[in-house]
């Protein structure tokens, strides 16, 4: 390997920039298709009801129109979506996509075609709906009241089912008797929207003659789409085929195939032609499956000299209407990671799963860590408060050295490498610094916070134990191509965060080669190599990364194998020289024999092609490497946030002032597009900690349906003073070191800013257990404490 | 989402656009800067037949600083009120409101105009126009009429314009011997929507509070002047005590209908003219 060509930690401009600013970008509404057809979803405005009547024919008569679809004719075209993650007793597991019973407001009941976006539009209002209002059940409080009447027809209530995770209830009970101080709290993590720059789109084309159904889709998992459309649509493996574009974000929220997905290409199939619907930012609120909703009791036992002996938590998870493919997954990965980076003789959670009237949630960015977060390190902070100890130092007491390391959680996660109490303490002194002189209203606050990142989700054989029936594998097809040029082609998405870069990146420094010599290609299922999870749970970069270093390593072998042969030298008697700007055919990019014999990369190539050269029977031709790469383990990332905050007691109103994140995520390969995925997850956590909530009437009809009323964090929101550092553990278990960091700057700002609001108002930290802290909430909590409005002033 | 299919028209003059808006039969729509009414026209919240652009008519933007009164065409930009040399110099607080609304990119197309008739109750402008007394200029075909701004807004989103009308200009007085300054909470920092907004003007002398003219808006549907409170400043030192000042204010407000969480706002005000009068009293101070 040359040492010209070591791209692996440099921090290359990610290569999407230029095209997407230069306006190149080719997202849904972009693509041509020829004599496309507009559609709009028919949905709910109610909860829940019966559906007596879906009368169309006002708009079936209009010249406008191509199609319209009922629940009649979606139950004669659809079989209902198959699930992945179920808990034990979960009493459905399909989705339908024909429904006689809308279960949330804004549930998809049916499809109109027409010519135009507009006439669509008008024709959908023109369906008559006949819905007989059923009682609707928009909290987890009303969903479990004692006569609430079942959401899932015949259920004896709205239980979907639960599961305990982690310790023997025997080593839990020991742990809280013998505990000296035991903090419990209730804790509420409300619905939030995942809100991506786009919202979702389908462009769906049948051909007839080919029996082919090709999809482009904003879809953050093509491999899944397409079986799960196979399954609903009753057609083969083969005659689906999907793609998907440039992708504005998804954040989770476009992992699985919706059923008003799977309208749209039933529409497509009926029409034999192609179909365009793209989500309006409305629908992506009252549709788009959220995130988080969860209401937690949970308590720390804390024993002798500070020391943690226990967690404990009881999740209730509000699954909305449907348990979705991977339902209560997020729920349980809050039950999972609990424990966090510490020393515990017990932890385990038991995680209940309710049906409500609502849209259902699914993943969004953190998957259940977050919560699980929020809820350790506010009973961290309550524990030294009670204790009147430094939260940092009672933290610092009970981390796992990194000598202890691998260690085995209380639920069967197994931890790497890493040192968490290095990255507590960087950001505890990074965060150190003399307080301004404030205002008479003002407090101010900082606190510390630490977490583990399950990232490279996750070994088959994991998931095979966890009943989830999706591959955690990953595969990858590096070819080189006859003129030399490198093409790779991965299962992974990108969705703005950069992953072709990085992956080219990779391939280069394992082939050797400049940089440009590499294109990645993504998300098209007919060339990518299979893929279930694709790009999501931190996953990308590890699993399709490694994957791809061992197949340039073999390329690369293989090529100086080939170079060798024409050369009449042994392979390691050949040298690999070339120049950081050649290209392919330069002489200066070239395989070198001991006696100045020398054979360019290209011809090489080239040659290798025809299958010339001294070549054996048993020997592969094609210049191409493809490697399936199933982890042996999880691999954990881990950080460390510290928050600064004011507090102005008489609006309520949070500021943070300062952010500073240490993270571990093994070796980096792009840290500008490392820093960048931190700085984004830190965002999107602050806007949980302090504005974003999906709210529904009492009568479950959402009233955040806009960017007025669901406040998403401005730049402004985004502190000046945010400080990224990165150290550096390597994976034990990834080829090349990496770790995930999808996920990992999401993870800690809503503890961080909590833990904060608590240092800066001691008075009111008993209370901070709900998010968001909206100034009206904080307020209240202050007015409660006795801290009256005018903060000082006479 | 599309809006439904309507008529477009670009007058180049009042009159021609006038004679267009006198369309009995029809829902018709003046455009003005159109950053709140395009959202409205997406999400089919508003089904005009025919759409009158304002922006070809010369004429209906500019400030006229006189001795006596400031004279603003609808059209007006909010990002000019904000950068007017003049008006910074006549009603300061005109230029800092304008400058408190959203960010530049919305204030450089969003007009005078078009917020007093979009009607937000927690909008800026509406509110200090209100405080500092102005006329709110109405012609149609049938002719010309001036509203005083505590009478125009009739509701959340609602105003006394009848559908032919178009609002021309807004005159505000200047010799009223008060100084105002506007102050408001928002939904994040000074970017984000008006939550709770307070006008105060004052006339102070010796320490003393002289006259004062309160308006908060966001506390109800419509901005709302608070005699009680500006009676309970009267002859007050202006740095205080002004103890009960945040319970007075809630109290004459709540008076009135309110959102959900007027409690919340209603105190924020209060907070906010707390505020306000401190910061004045430091700056007698000086």
């Amino acid at each position: 390997m040359s040492g010209a060509h070591q791209h692996i930690g440099r921090p290359v401009p990610p290569r999407h920039h230029d095209r997407l600013v230069r306006g190149h970008g080719r997202f849904l509404a972009d693509l041509r298709a020829a004599g496309v057809l507009y559609a709009t979803l028919v949905r709910s405005p109610l909860a829940h009801a019966r559906i007596v009547g879906f009368d169309a024919s006002a708009a079936r008569s209009d010249p406008r129109c191509a199609l319209v679809l009922g629940p009649d004719d979606l139950a004669e075209r659809t079989a209902p979506i198959p699930t992945a993650w179920r808990l034990p007793g979960q009493p459905e597991d399909r989705i339908p996509i024909a429904a006689h019973t809308a279960r949330y407001a804004g549930q998809p009941l049916g499809i109109v075609v027409a010519d135009t976006p507009t006439a669509a539009e008008d024709l959908a209002e023109a369906v008559r709906l006949d819905l007989d209002p059923l009682p609707p059940a928009a909290t987890l409080a009303d969903a479990l009241a004692e006569h609430a009447p079942p959401i899932v027809p015949g259920a004896a209530g709205n239980e979907a089912g639960s599961i305990r995770l982690g310790s023997p209830e025997e080593d839990v009970a020991a742990a809280f008797a013998r505990a000296e101080l035991v903090v419990e709290r209730e804790f509420t993590l409300p619905r939030v929207n995942p809100s991506p720059l786009e919202p979702r789109g389908v462009l769906a084309e049948y051909d007839p003659g080919t029996g082919l159904l090709t999809v482009h889709a904003g879809s953050q998992s093509p491999h899944s789409m397409r079986q799960d459309l196979c399954a609903v649509l009753g057609m083969r493996a083969d005659r689906v085929r999907v793609i998907a574009p440039d992708i504005g974000g998804s954040f989770g929220s476009k992992v699985v195939l919706y059923p008003d997905e799977a309208m749209v290409c039933a529409a497509a199939v009926a029409l034999g032609a192609a179909v365009r619907w793209v989500e309006s930012r409305a629908e992506n609120f009252d549709g788009a499956y959220q995130g988080r909703g969860q209401r937690t009791t949970a308590r720390l036992a804390v024993g002798h000299e500070g020391r943690f002996l226990a967690f404990d938590a009881h999740i209730l998870a509000d699954l909305g209407a449907y348990a979705t493919q991977a339902g209560s997954g997020p729920h349980q990965v809050t039950a999972l990671t609990l424990q966090g980076p510490y020393h515990v003789d017990a932890a385990a959670a038991t995680v209940t799963g309710v049906y409500t009237t609502r849209v259902p949630t699914g993943a969004y960015r953190g998957y259940g860590m977050q919560e699980a977060a929020f809820i350790r390190e506010r009973l961290i902070e309550e524990a030294a408060r009670e204790l009147d100890v430094p939260a940092l130092e009672l933290r610092l007491r009970n981390l796992i050295r990194p000598e202890e390391l691998p260690h085995t959680t209380h639920t069967g996660l197994t931890y790497d490498s890493g040192d968490y109490g290095a990255a507590l303490r960087r950001a505890a002194t990074l965060a150190e610094r003399p307080p301004p002189s404030d205002p008479p209203w003002v407090r101010r606050g900082t606190a510390v916070v630490a977490a583990v990142e399950i990232t490279a989700f996750a070994p088959s054989a994991l998931l095979e134990t966890f009943g989830i029936a999706w591959s955690g594998w990953e595969g990858v097809r590096l070819r080189i191509n006859h003129d030399g040029t490198v093409t790779a082609y991965s299962g992974v998405i990108a969705v703005g965060q950069g992953i072709e870069t990085s992956l080219a990146q990779i391939a280069a420094e394992g082939l050797g080669v400049p940089l440009d010599w590499v294109r990645v290609e993504l998300g098209d299922t007919d060339t990518a190599p299979h893929s279930d999870l694709s790009a999501q749970a931190s996953r990308a970069l590890t699993l399709a990364g490694g994957a791809l270093l061992i197949a340039a390593r073999r390329l690369a072998d293989r090529m100086r194998t080939l170079a060798a042969g024409f050369l009449g030298t042994d392979p390691d008697r050949v040298t690999q020289r070339i120049g950081s700007r050649a290209d392919p055919s330069s002489p200066d990019a070239a395989f070198h024999g001991t006696d100045g014999a020398r054979i360019t990369w290209r011809e090489v190539a080239h040659r290798g092609y025809r299958g010339w050269g001294n070549r054996k029977d048993t020997d592969r031709i094609r210049l191409e490497e493809a490697v399936d790469f199933d982890p042996p383990q999880i691999t954990f990332a881990h950080g460390a946030h510290a928050a600064e905050v004011t507090v102005d007691v008489g609006t309520g109103r949070v500021t943070v002032t300062g952010y500073w994140a240490v993270h571990d995520s093994g070796v980096l390969v792009n840290p500008l597009i490392a820093h960048g995925q931190i700085a984004g997850g830190i965002a999107q956590g602050l806007g949980q900690a302090l504005s974003e909530e999906a709210r529904a009437d009492a009568e479950g009809v959402p009233v955040t349906r806009s960017f007025r009323e669901y406040a998403v964090p401005a730049a402004q929101d985004v502190p000046e003073d945010l400080v990224i550092e990165h150290t550096c553990t390597p994976s034990t278990a990834i080829p090349g070191g990496f770790k995930g960091l999808g996920e990992g700057g999401t993870l800690l700002p809503p503890a961080a800013v909590t833990c904060a609001v608590a240092a800066a108002v001691p008075e009111i930290a008993h209370t901070l257990t709900s998010l968001p802290l909206t100034p009206s909430r904080v307020r209240a909590a202050l007015r409660a404490a006795g801290i009256t409005a005018e903060g000082g002033l006479r | 989402m599309t809006a439904v299919a309507f008529d477009y028209t670009a007058p180049t003059t009042v009159d021609e656009a006038l004679r267009t808006l006198h369309s009995p039969g029809l829902t018709v729509t003046p455009l003005a800067g159109g950053q709140s009414l395009l959202p409205l026209l997406t999400r089919r919240e508003v089904r005009p037949d025919l759409v009158v652009d304002l922006n070809g008519i010369p004429g209906l933007a500019g400030i006229e600083v006189s001795p006596h009164r400031v004279r603003i065409g609808a059209m007006t930009r909010l990002r000019d009120l904000e950068q007017h040399a003049e008006l910074a110099t006549a009603l300061p607080v005109l230029a800092s409101a304008a400058a408190s609304v959203a960010h530049p990119h919305i204030r450089g197309r969003s007009t005078l105009g078009g917020s007093l008739c979009h009607a937000a109750p927690a909008a800026e402008l509406p509110a200090v126009a209100v405080a500092l007394g102005a006329d709110v200029v109405l012609r149609s075909v049938r002719g010309a009429r001036s509203v005083p701004a505590a009478r125009f807004a009739t509701g959340a989103g609602a105003t006394v314009r009848a559908p032919d009308e178009v609002l021309t200009e807004v005159v505000f007085p200047r010799a009223d011997g008060l100084a105002y300054e506007f102050s408001e909470l928002g939904t994040r920092g000074s970017t984000g929507y008006p939550v709770v907004g307070v006008c105060l003007g004052l006339h102070v002398a010796d320490g003393l509070v002289r006259a004062a003219r309160v308006v908060v808006a966001g506390c109800g549907p419509v901005p709302v002047r608070l005699p009680g409170v500006e009676a309970e400043l009267a002859d007050r030192p202006v740095a205080g005590p002004h103890r009960g000042l945040v319970a007075s204010v809630a109290a004459e407000v709540a008076r009135g209908p309110g959102p959900e969480d007027q409690e919340y706002r209603t105190e924020a005000a209060g907070v906010l003219l707390l505020r306000a009068l401190t910061a004045r009293a430091a700056r007698e101070g000086r």
